[in-house]
């Protein structure tokens, strides 16, 4: 598999009032035409990443290829294969989502044809072309955001970098989101993404890496994410159960418990107890959630916080 | 990158940065002329006497007044819009963008300049032989104001929307409005020469000297003129030691 995106030993140093270590070494592999996540708890050095691989940022130490160009050294010839949607971005209002595409394509140095025609396609798959000329203030969010996602996708870049693209949208524009993300992902566009949302990652990611406080702490698609923990099944335990840690590792979350079990039979025994105690129980397998609360940060971590 | 790709993003810049705010607001050309016309306003009523040089400061002040104001309120574009993060991962030259930024609002004051041109020279005072140097002259004012709102952003680009928005307001006065823009600086006397240190005010004493409203040597012309310059390029200089394009 050709890759994409190619991070060496990234480290990015940040000197204001004290020393932050944004990233320590972080080695990622992106193949081309997958769209790979980059899932991790705010502060976790995401944004950094990505705007380093982006050209936008220079990195401390180590460099990062684009289709075989670096990051370092030629960011320019990276730049002639990158489209990027920054986090937290808003629209300016006076634009229109036709504007937004079709200009950002005139930037890339296509003619005002091949802008339009990049801009139409982009607009269609997003679904925005029956909007295209409403100025972007009396769109939702989500047209707005898909708006923005456009300009980048208008662009015709084979990599494509958008960080936390759906923070703030509600569920139906997010899936309007994830849907266009796909589709150019079949169409052959490399995606890195970022996001905290685990729900996210799960339904678009080809492959993820999980990211905490600088370090890549896992990688691999999401069954091999999964697996790196050896508890496989969850059981939430709504009501006071005294002995539950004899059957799992527990996480308490106010009243309820979720007991993490490896086997199929640990979780009809748990369930025919609690069934006894008359205690409400529901198994499933574990989440990439429950995975990732505990690659980065302990079961009952968040009591701390 | 080619020339020809910087020229061209340069204009792309432009027009993105003005004509859709155009279209959407097109009041907004009539409140630049307005608010560059207001001391007009008051000429006219206390007798009319001083309104070619007020029409001469209005000219200065229709592409003084925004292009300082582009320069500081491009910081929008990089805090909330994003649009220069988004152009920094592009293949666009940061010249391109630098200069895009500055030339949207001349553009957007051209129908202001063409009206006071043509008062003035309805009045006599803009003949076709001041009318090159004139232009010139207000395109290095275009110049030198919008490097000092870019030289502002730049040095305080921590600073918050509301201080940099009151700050290019209080330039806009400050250097258009109180030195002699609108009035001959030969009302100053002994302190005339100051005028001569602020590129609006030196642009304004060069336009009245080619109007024929202020006598002014040829070797003084040539001095001041590498005045206006020098201002310019300290201004240029000092923006882009500080700026980057990609951060470090």
């Amino acid at each position: 598999m050709i890759e994409a995106v190619k991070s060496l030993g990234l480290v990015k140093v940040y000197h204001s009032k004290e020393k932050v270590e944004a990233l320590k070494g972080v080695n990622i592999n992106v193949d081309k035409g997958e769209l790979f996540t980059l899932l991790g708890p705010n502060g976790a050095g995401k944004t950094t990443f990505l705007r380093i691989i982006s050209t936008q940022l220079m990195s401390t130490e180590g460099d990062a290829e684009v289709l075989g160009y670096s990051v370092v050294n030629a960011p320019e010839e990276v730049r002639k294969h990158i489209a990027v949607v920054p986090q937290d971005v808003a629209t300016y209002n006076n634009f229109t989502p036709w504007e937004y595409a079709y200009y950002f394509a005139r930037l890339r140095g296509m003619l005002a044809s091949e802008a339009k025609e990049a801009a139409e396609k982009a607009l269609k798959s997003v679904d925005l072309w029956e909007l295209k000329n409403r100025m972007c203030q009396t769109l939702s969010g989500g047209e707005k955001r898909r708006a923005i996602i456009a300009s980048a996708l208008s662009s015709d870049a084979d990599v494509l970098m958008l960080d936390e693209p759906t923070s703030g949208l509600d569920a139906v524009a997010r899936r309007g989101v994830w849907s266009a993300l796909r589709d150019m992902v079949k169409e052959g566009k490399t995606i890195l993404l970022t996001t905290h949302m685990m729900e996210e990652a799960e339904m678009v990611s080809d492959r993820l890496a999980i990211i905490d406080k600088g370090n890549v702490i896992a990688t691999g698609r999401l069954d091999q994410i999964k697996a790196l923990t050896q508890e496989k099944y969850r059981v939430v335990v709504e009501g006071v159960f005294e002995r539950l840690s004899d059957y799992g590792e527990v996480a308490k979350l106010g009243d309820r418990n979720i007991v993490y079990v490896k086997t199929q039979n640990e979780v009809l025994e748990l369930l025919k107890i609690t069934l006894k105690m008359n205690l409400r129980a529901e198994a499933s397998p574990v989440t990439l959630e429950d995975v990732f609360v505990k690659l980065v940060g302990g079961i009952n971590n968040h009591e701390n916080h | 990158m080619k020339i020809t790709k910087v020229l061209k993003d340069t204009l792309i810049i432009a027009w993105i940065k003005s004509y859709p705010d155009f279209r959407r607001n097109p009041l907004m050309l009539l409140v630049i002329a307005m608010i560059s016309a207001i001391p007009l306003f008051f000429f006219t009523m206390s007798g009319g006497g001083m309104i070619v040089h007020g029409l001469i400061g209005a000219m200065v002040s229709s592409v003084a007044f925004i292009g300082v104001m582009a320069g500081i309120q491009d910081i929008s574009w990089d805090r909330y819009v994003k649009i220069r993060e988004m152009i920094v991962a592009m293949p666009v030259h940061p010249a391109s963008y630098a200069l895009g930024i500055a030339l949207a609002p001349l553009l957007l004051s051209v129908p202001s300049l063409i009206l006071f041109g043509a008062l003035a020279a309805s009045w006599g005072v803009l003949t076709l032989a001041s009318i090159v140097w004139t232009v010139l002259a207000l395109l290095v004012a275009w110049a030198a104001m919008s490097a000092i709102g870019f030289m502002i952003s730049t040095y305080l680009f921590k600073a918050s929307m509301m201080v940099l928005n009151n700050l290019s307001n209080l330039l806009g006065i400050g250097l258009i409005f109180i030195p002699p823009v609108y009035y001959p600086e030969t009302m100053l006397d002994s302190l005339s020469w100051i005028s001569v240190l602020i590129p609006t005010s030196n642009v304004a004493g060069l336009i009245r000297a080619y109007m024929g409203l202020l006598p002014l040597s040829a070797e003084t012309i040539i001095i001041r003129w590498l005045i206006l310059m020098v201002t310019t390029v300290v201004f240029v200089v000092l923006t882009s030691m500080k700026a980057k394009w990609r951060e470090t």
